[in-house]
């Protein structure tokens, strides 16, 4: 093979990390190592300029390895590949140091944040000698997709992607379709009904010839990989393979049950509800106590669950609306009531709801403020003879006074929370949870939508607490991607696959059994293990496994770890 | 004299523990500056070969994390590190090996503060076992580079 020509690149990131690390300091050092012709420094490698840079250094000093010393190889790896690539240079001759995340954010010495960085690119620097260019292979995408869950983010994303002519199956796991949408009355800021745009979008769902919808159906578990996905589903008694390229997940969210907050005494006190069960009351257009009388005076309380470290500590996102929406539609059906909006901090934020908040409060709608963390109201029962049922007890924080609040009716805002099968669905498909149960996005600003794993896409509120604009939003991005995948028609993916050295495997078959994807057969005739690299996904666990030592890895080889244990091990 | 500073090599997946790691970083948590991560697509990778090969090199400590139990992005990786590592540390308590060095755990993407808390319980514990000269000093017989 060539003789390596290592080109150092040691990014400051701005100053996330030039001001913990001494980069010229690391890209000097660097330079006294065999291999390397060309180190140096950059304000943003990632960036065009910081991009070209490298170009133009591996076209003009015949570089035939890169390393790039910088942030997470999760965030830009890919990002310098495509650079390596426009070079000329294969994209695997590329290994990244990893001194932003895992070095000048997390540490507070200077010198020994150098010295680590120091450490870090000559291990990368050792490893990349042997580095060997590795194939992308194509693999082509079923034009089909599984949709999971049949709120209204997963009607919109498959009637996005019915409409472009291709096959959707939507699972849905309740008997009926439109989710925790079916269930509200209006909408905010403008009011409009919910079902009036529901209703035909159901509809057009069950009718769509490219729509198979499967109710009450849970899909049980998927195999397979971008492109070419397969799953049994049993409907209606009927077992049933279906094949997809692709996956939509819309599992959405559920709400918090508040009998845990000892304050509120839900599930104690017949009138004290919820958001979800007073929504019900606005649907059915009857507002009633649980003894059939009119309430007069209603308070609204604000996070229940949400911003509190006992409960959840995200907020919710959505209930200050909702509660404003609450508001005014009582303020319309009993306009004589005494209306009491018990918030934390208001955050009405998405468009024209800012401008409703405003509105509300001249339409005799008294709001109080609490402190949630140390002034959480307290419900109690009202004395016989008193005025109403109820008490709510909250130190008001804008005046400073402790106010009684009266009350006949009390609605909690609940938190919303991840879904309970959200963890199983996600070990299915191969994505991640975050400590809330939502799943984690590939990129929370620049790729929202897809996931760590190739193929697999989220959409709406499994994500994190979302209102209809936003989840109708993601769904339609979701199924972008999925159709831009589909007319690509193929798809390139690493060939970081492991392999066999038929001179040493003893035909012990013990890796055919260690092996998730049934990758791995058997030669009889040559009495040796073969592995079929389209459907090997490179774990590495054959590797470990193998007592031969017959077995490695493409982009992760034994001499690759070692080149890096020895570099971070015997050099200090 | 300065302070001891432990050599603690972590051998992570990429897709759970390199991320918690990663997010630490993005939420700025401050922790021990000893510890190298190596970064393997999964702790079904990691031959506990490698783990006496670093001990050989000169590490003091090794930490092994992947993903908990069923998150293993490719379905069943973790198990295989799980069973392999209750194996090896019976193997190596009867060769001597001090296990107390070697920290087998789970840490999700999520868990940004758990990678640190994890790395720093374990550099202090390093601390206090001090420099792992014995196997240094069996390894310079060339004994071990010989099995391994």
């Amino acid at each position: 093979m060539e003789k390596p020509r290592i080109g150092v690149y040691v990014c400051w990131c701005g100053n996330n990390i030039a001001k913990m690390v001494d980069v010229e300091g690391v890209a000097a050092e660097m330079m006294n190592i065999p291999n390397v012709v060309i180190s140096k420094t950059y304000k943003y490698m990632c960036s065009d300029p910081g991009q070209d840079l490298i170009i133009k250094d591996i076209k003009e000093n015949r570089l035939n390895r890169v390393v790039v010393s910088a942030c997470s190889p999760r965030i830009h790896e890919l990002t310098f590949r495509k650079a390596l690539t426009k070079a000329g240079l294969n994209p695997y001759m590329l290994q990244m140091a990893n001194i932003r995340e895992h070095v000048s954010w997390v540490h507070t010495d200077k010198a020994e944040a150098t010295s680590k960085s120091k450490a870090l690119v000559a291990a990368a620097i050792n490893r990349i000698n042997f580095h060997v260019p590795l194939d992308e292979r194509s693999v082509t995408i079923h034009p089909a997709t599984l949709v999971i869950g049949g709120g209204i983010t997963g009607i919109t994303a498959a009637l996005e992607i019915a409409d472009a002519g291709k096959k959707v199956y939507l699972v849905e796991n309740t008997d009926k379709l439109g989710g925790h949408a079916a269930n509200v009355d209006l909408t905010f800021p403008y009011f409009t009904s919910v079902s009036q745009f529901m209703n035909p979008l159901i509809k057009r769902v069950h009718n769509h010839k490219n729509i198979d919808v499967f109710l009450n159906t849970e899909v049980k578990e998927i195999s397979g990989y971008i492109g070419n996905f397969e799953t049994m589903i049993s409907y209606k008694d009927i077992e049933r393979k279906i094949d997809f390229g692709n996956i939509i997940i819309a599992s959405g969210l559920k709400a918090y049950d508040p009998s845990a907050i000892e304050n509120y005494g839900y599930g104690i006190f017949p009138d004290v509800i919820t958001s979800t069960e007073f929504e019900a009351m606005l649907k059915s257009g009857i507002i009633l106590k649980k003894n059939g009388e009119t309430p007069e005076n209603i308070a609204i309380i604000h996070c229940v669950g949400s911003r509190n470290s006992n409960y959840h500590k995200y907020c919710s996102r959505v209930c200050c609306t909702v509660a404003l929406k609450f508001a005014n539609q009582l303020r319309s059906a009993l306009p004589d009531s005494n209306i009491y909006e018990l918030y934390s901090d208001m955050r009405s934020m998405s468009k024209g709801c800012e401008e409703m908040y405003t509105a509300s409060s001249r339409r005799r709608i008294m709001f109080m403020m609490f402190d949630q963390k140390n002034g959480m109201p307290e419900i109690k029962n009202a004395d016989k003879g008193d005025c109403c049922d109820m008490y709510v007890d909250v130190d008001e924080l804008l005046s400073g006074e402790s106010v009684r609040v009266p009350a006949d009716m009390v609605i909690l805002m609940t938190a919303m929370e991840g879904q309970d099968n959200a963890r199983t669905t996600g070990q299915m498909a191969g994505i991640s949870l975050d400590a809330n149960r939502f799943y984690i996005e590939k990129h929370p600003k620049l790729d929202p939508v897809a996931t760590t794993t190739n193929g697999v896409f989220i959409a709406g509120s499994c994500n994190s607490p979302k209102d209809f604009a936003d989840c109708v939003s993601q769904a339609r991005a979701a199924s972008a991607r999925v159709l831009s995948l589909i007319s690509r028609g193929t798809v390139n993916i690493a060939v970081a696959t492991a392999y066999i050295n038929g001179v040493l495997c003893s035909g012990c078959k013990m890796c055919i059994s260690v092996c998730p994807y049934t990758a791995i057969g058997f030669d009889e005739k040559k009495n040796v293990s073969v592995i079929n690299d389209v459907l090997c996904q490179g774990c590495g666990t054959c590797v470990a496994l193998c007592r031969s030592k017959a077995i490695d890895l493409n982009g992760c080889s034994t001499k690759q770890i070692l080149s890096e244990l020895s570099e971070l091990l015997l050099k200090e | 004299m300065s302070e001891y500073k432990p050599k603690i090599i972590a051998f992570v997946c990429t897709w759970c523990t390199y991320a918690g790691a990663d997010l630490a970083g993005t939420s700025r948590i401050k922790y021990a500056s000893n510890v190298r991560l190596i970064r393997a697509p999964c702790t079904g990778r990691i031959d506990f070969m490698l783990l006496i090969k670093a001990f050989t090199m000169g590490a003091d400590g090794i930490i092994v994390s992947g993903c908990h139990p069923n998150d293993c992005h490719y379905t069943s990786g973790n198990f295989h590190a799980r069973r392999r590592w209750i194996i090896f540390r019976d193997l190596a308590k009867f060769t001597g090996i001090d296990v107390n060095r070697v920290m087998f755990s789970w840490v999700s993407a999520a868990e940004g503060a758990r990678w640190a808390e994890i790395v720093n319980n374990f550099t202090d514990e390093i601390k206090k076992l001090g420099p792992y000269n014995s196997f240094r000093n069996l390894s310079a017989t060339n004994f071990i580079e010989a099995v391994v």
